[in-house]
């Protein structure tokens, strides 16, 4: 695996992976977004054919960055499984009972919508809103974060991505990780996501493209 | 049978002279074949009794086999299935034909079937089968997926496929092969005596033959000899005068070089109006057709009520009005889109007007067609210019219309998206057996090459979902009990139901009024880019963007003089290879003209030309026949590469991609691409190392199949191409009624889906697919082919020009840009975050 991309906010030491996620070193805490789990075999049952390995794939990517940087707790700001219970997440529980000594903390977002025993078989603790721990904040959908006074803010729900163009009209986009004044927006970790633009005018603002296995700093 | 001998005949005949008509020579013709029991393929153009010929041999065939109680015998179930590709047609051939049926006394029901048929009226059908069924290709297959269907179609005789060459061609066409298809081997496992005939109208288009072929194709799987006869092509000979003028600016010097608009020659449109009962003008996009409809009004408000606008987006039911007010004389003027290309004929109707490029010669001939409907009336169009350039195309147009020099329709082959939804469509009625089922399919024309891996990939695909995680899958489609190919799940069946009648569009949303009132709908992506308060223009109407709720744009009525005119994304339509050859004899002659060696007769529009050519050849040079030019000129913007085959826009497309690929080799560079009908322009922000000494390696056909795919548009293409499939296919809801909220979390976009089938299961026959439109449609790779041989025989010119040239300013302007690379993309991030910062 590629060395991540180190990053220092508020004296914490922060660790950008290009595989979507971030260390948070100080905490041992390894913090994912979006990872809508089960998304496929929803659709599957729809009769629509999305290829499992997709699945596979998110799953082994989430637990080699777990041997990679054997954290104490995940934190996942949210949007965790994709819709209605089925086989596929079954598989996520197996796997996450490799690892109990884990810690895996959801706060929960708007595609979370299984029943809290099905968490609580699973080991997963859940919170709703959001989520403190030391001087960051937690939680899904910024739009929808009450104004805290002086913590930091980390979210996802948007899936960011951002367009960087040059001379000759040429654009491309490019997932990123996005560090505001006062919050900062996760990659999806899924890669059955689409992209949605964001806005890069604010010059006190930070943007990291994930651009293939690098993270490369946006202005 | 002799025709003339037969009761049926007889009493037609006379039902004929009563009325004071008597049968054309093709209309007998083709009665003879059909109750001979023979099939073809009639080529007759709109307005000449093309109906008639194949509902009259029907209506005689019946006569003949019951000559004593043809009137009073009812209830005979199904036995003449009319497809037609346009609802509206349907209900004016019902009203033809019913009054045909009651002034002979017969007592034939005819029924029409579409996505505006009533339940109530569906369930009529159901009790009792009319003779006669109208019916579009979509609707037919929405009837294959009812468990009765066999029983409606036990004594069907004659398929008729009105508008052939509309369908041939396209996706319904593919529906109709295999609608056919089941028909035929339906009556063939019923062991009738009776026989299916097959019989399709179409006007005139380059491969009529090949067209009769693709249409009787399925019926090879009869073994009876007699039915094996090739069918016979009957034409009615009806070659209509047709008269073409351009509308010529009064100062060429002074007529924009590029535009797609045409409307400084508003002033020169109001007497042709004035002078005429009715008059059409054509305009290639719904968007520009809004525009020119307030630039008529501006230009002469005497109009108003005496004018409307005819589009896609427009309310069906104004467009209904419309099109009444049209037959009525009501109307003075029309603008419209490709909307009214086919349909009825509106008798008053005198005069055409077509705006910019046709872009065929085929497509013009019929807006021509659409005036002077009398037998022996003139058809007359005019030609408008929207930039100066393309006065050369009505030139073009006249000398191929002279010759009669039509496009062909190119047949669809292997069109997997199509084969999933039959196959899913047979699932839901009666469940199939695929051993029976591939033998019918494999009698069409698009699916004759099917190989059997391809076959078993497709039903994989639809049973098993493809790559899977085994005992963690819960994939649910089409299941197998007893051998039996089925759908049992009824929210996957009703979900299939609603997506086959679905044609695939961009995704629209409805506009109406917040005080209510329906508007029209408009694309979704113009939408977003709205916010509330601006001013748009839709069905003539200024409207102001208020919010959008529930899937539904809400508007206000708006006094703002200014406004934007939403662009609608179809109508990109290229230009032909007819037209294309044209264009460049057409450009030869100009030059001919210009260096004064060509004394014989000249077209107008190349002598109004001639400052521009003048021009043209003093900063660059104007191409003979056998010549390509290039054209090479830099500007602030950076280095320009502008080539010039006139061979439409997406072999333009598909050339840029691939010089640029070819380029990259040389040496790492980055382009973006720009091009119109005439060439295309690549554009880098470093010099193009193109000269004599390999220009025409660069332009060698020579591994062109590897350059086209390790070009990285290809992808890009075809995920474009993905789109339509993926709908098609069944791997994209658009959402319907009531399920909105629980289909929510089965949305994702074609983009996002071609991403995941391309890294996760490759071999995917939709994916596959994908990449083979983009070479057969979208690079039109033969056509592309082509153009390389005739490139390597003639001259390649390569000019220095100092300025922008007539030529080139066009695709300067039109922007609809490409990328390629051959840089590391790590690379061009890091360059372009260098140029950004350069500029801050």
């Amino acid at each position: 695996m590629p060395a991540p991309f180190k990053f220092i906010l508020n004296h914490q030491t922060l660790w950008l992976s290009h595989e979507r996620c971030i260390f948070w070193e100080d905490q041992k805490a390894l913090i994912v977004s979006d990872l809508h789990f089960g998304k496929s075999g929803h659709f599957r049952k729809a009769g629509i054919g999305v290829p499992q390995n997709i699945y596979k794939e998110d799953l082994q990517r989430l637990f080699s960055l777990i041997q990679f940087f054997n954290p104490g707790r995940l934190i996942i700001v949210g949007d965790l499984f994709h819709s209605h219970a089925n086989k596929e997440i079954d598989l996520f529980v197996k796997w996450r009972n490799d690892v109990p000594n884990l810690s895996v903390e959801l706060i929960k977002g708007n595609h979370d919508i299984l029943a809290e025993k099905y968490y609580q078989n699973a080991g997963i603790s859940t919170t709703t809103g959001s989520l403190t721990v030391d001087q960051f904040c937690f939680t899904h959908d910024i739009a929808l974060a009450c104004e805290s006074e002086s913590q930091y803010i980390f979210s996802g729900h948007i899936h960011p991505g951002i367009s960087v163009s040059g001379v000759g009209k040429q654009t491309i986009y490019l997932p990123c990780f996005y560090f505001g004044e006062t919050f900062a927006v996760l990659p999806a970790f899924s890669k059955f996501t689409g992209l949605s633009k964001i806005r890069t005018d604010n010059s006190k603002d930070k943007f990291f493209a994930i651009v293939k296995d690098q993270i490369i700093r946006i202005k | 049978m002799i025709l003339n001998k037969t009761p049926g005949f007889f009493i037609i005949q006379r039902w004929l002279s009563e009325k004071g008509n008597k049968p054309f020579i093709f209309q007998q013709e083709t009665w003879q074949h059909i109750i001979n029991g023979r099939s073809g393929l009639v080529n007759a153009p709109t307005g000449c009794g093309k109906t008639f010929s194949v509902f009259l041999g029907a209506v005689i065939d019946f006569i003949n086999q019951y000559p004593k109680d043809y009137k009073t015998k009812n209830k005979n179930g199904l036995q003449l299935l009319w497809i037609t590709p346009l609802r509206a047609l349907g209900k004016d051939i019902h009203r033809a034909m019913e009054e045909v049926i009651e002034e002979l006394g017969m007592s034939w029901k005819i029924g029409i079937r579409n996505g505006d048929t009533s339940l109530s009226e569906r369930e009529k059908q159901k009790r009792q089968t009319p003779e006669i069924l109208l019916i579009t290709p979509e609707s037919l297959h929405l009837l294959l997926a009812q468990k009765h269907y066999p029983e409606i179609f036990k004594s069907l005789k004659i398929i008729a496929v009105d508008e052939w060459h509309e369908l041939l061609g396209s996706k319904r066409g593919v529906q109709v092969e295999l609608a056919i298809s089941r028909l035929v081997g339906l009556k063939l496992s019923l062991s009738q005596q009776s026989k299916i005939i097959v019989w399709g109208i179409s006007a005139t288009i380059g491969n009529l033959e090949q067209a009769k072929e693709v249409l009787l194709s399925p019926l090879f799987q009869v073994e009876d000899p007699e039915v094996r006869t090739p069918g016979i092509i009957v034409s009615a000979n009806a070659k209509k005068k047709i008269e073409i003028e351009s509308i010529l600016p009064d100062e060429i010097e002074k007529y924009p070089w590029a535009g797609h608009l045409g409307i400084k020659l508003v002033d020169k449109v109001i007497p042709i109006i004035l002078q005429n009962k009715t008059t059409l003008i054509f305009i290639n996009t719904r968007g520009m057709s809004e525009m020119w409809y307030q630039a008529l009004l501006n230009a002469a408000p005497e109009l108003a009520g005496a004018i409307a606008l005819h589009h896609g987006s427009i309310e069906q039911e104004l467009r209904l009005w419309v099109e009444e007010a049209l037959h009525t004389t009501k109307l003075k003027v029309v603008v419209c889109t490709a909307s009214l290309d086919l349909g009825v004929d509106f008798r008053p109707v005198e005069t055409v007007i077509q705006v910019g490029s046709p872009k065929g010669v085929a497509r013009f001939l019929q807006r021509a067609g659409r005036s002077g409907h009398h037998p022996d009336a003139v058809s007359k169009i005019y030609f408008l210019p929207t930039h100066s350039l393309e006065l050369v195309e009505a030139a073009a147009l006249k000398e191929a219309t002279k010759q009669n020099f039509i496009e062909s329709r190119e047949p669809r082959l292997l069109c997997f998206d199509v084969l999933i939804q039959y196959l899913s469509t047979l699932a839901i009625s009666n469940g199939f057996l695929p051993g029976d089922v591939l033998k019918e399919i494999r009698s069409t024309w698009c699916y004759k090459d099917i190989t059997n891996e391809e076959w078993d990939q497709t039903l994989h695909f639809v049973t098993a979902g493809g790559v899977a995680l085994q005992q963690y899958d819960d994939f649910r489609k089409i299941e197998i009990i007893d051998g039996v190919y089925k759908i049992n799940n009824r929210r996957i069946a009703m979900r299939h139901r609603m997506h086959i009648g679905t044609i695939v569009s961009d995704p629209m949303m409805k506009v109406k009024f917040i005080s209510g009132g329906y508007v029209g709908v408009i694309e979704e992506w113009f939408i977003s880019r709205l916010a509330p308060g601006d001013v748009f223009t839709l069905a003539g109407r200024t409207l102001e963007f208020v919010m959008i709720k529930d899937m539904t744009v809400l508007a206000r009525k708006s006094n703002a003089k200014k406004s934007m005119i939403p662009s609608w994304q179809g109508g990109r339509m290229p230009l032909s290879a007819n037209l294309g050859f044209m264009l460049r004899k057409k450009f030869e002659e100009a030059g001919e003209l210009k260096t004064e060696k060509l004394k014989i007769k000249k077209d107008i529009e190349l002598i109004v030309l001639e400052p521009l050519f003048q021009l043209q050849q003093y900063l660059s040079h104007v191409p003979n026949e056998n010549e390509l030019l290039i054209e090479q000129i830099e500007t602030k913007d950076g280095y320009h590469l502008f080539v010039f085959p006139f061979e439409g826009r997406l072999v333009h497309e598909a050339m840029a991609a691939v010089l640029a690929y070819r380029i990259s080799k040389i040496i790492p560079i980055t382009f973006s691409f720009a091009m119109n009908d005439y060439g295309f322009e690549l554009l880098s922000d470093q010099p193009i190392p193109v000269d004599d000494s390999n220009v025409y390696e660069l332009f060698s056909p020579e591994n062109l199949l590897n350059d086209i795919q390790r070009s990285v548009n290809s992808a890009e293409m075809a995920r474009r191409k993905f789109r339509d499939i993926a709908v098609i296919g069944g791997l994209i809801f658009q959402g319907y009624p009531g399920e909105q909220k629980k289909a929510r979390h089965l949305q994702a976009s074609a983009s996002l889906l071609f991403n995941v089938f391309a890294e996760y299961d490759p071999k995917n026959v939709l994916l596959r697919q994908a990449y083979n439109e983009v070479l057969e449609q979208q690079m039109e790779e033969v056509r592309l082919r082509t153009m390389l041989d005739r490139i390597q025989k003639g001259n390649i010119i390569i000019t220095f020009p100092k300025r922008l040239t007539p030529f080139c300013f066009p695709i300067k302007v039109d922007s609809m840009r490409e990328d390629l690379s051959s840089e590391k993309l790590e690379d061009r991030v890091k360059r372009m975050q260098l140029q950004l910062e350069k500029i801050v």
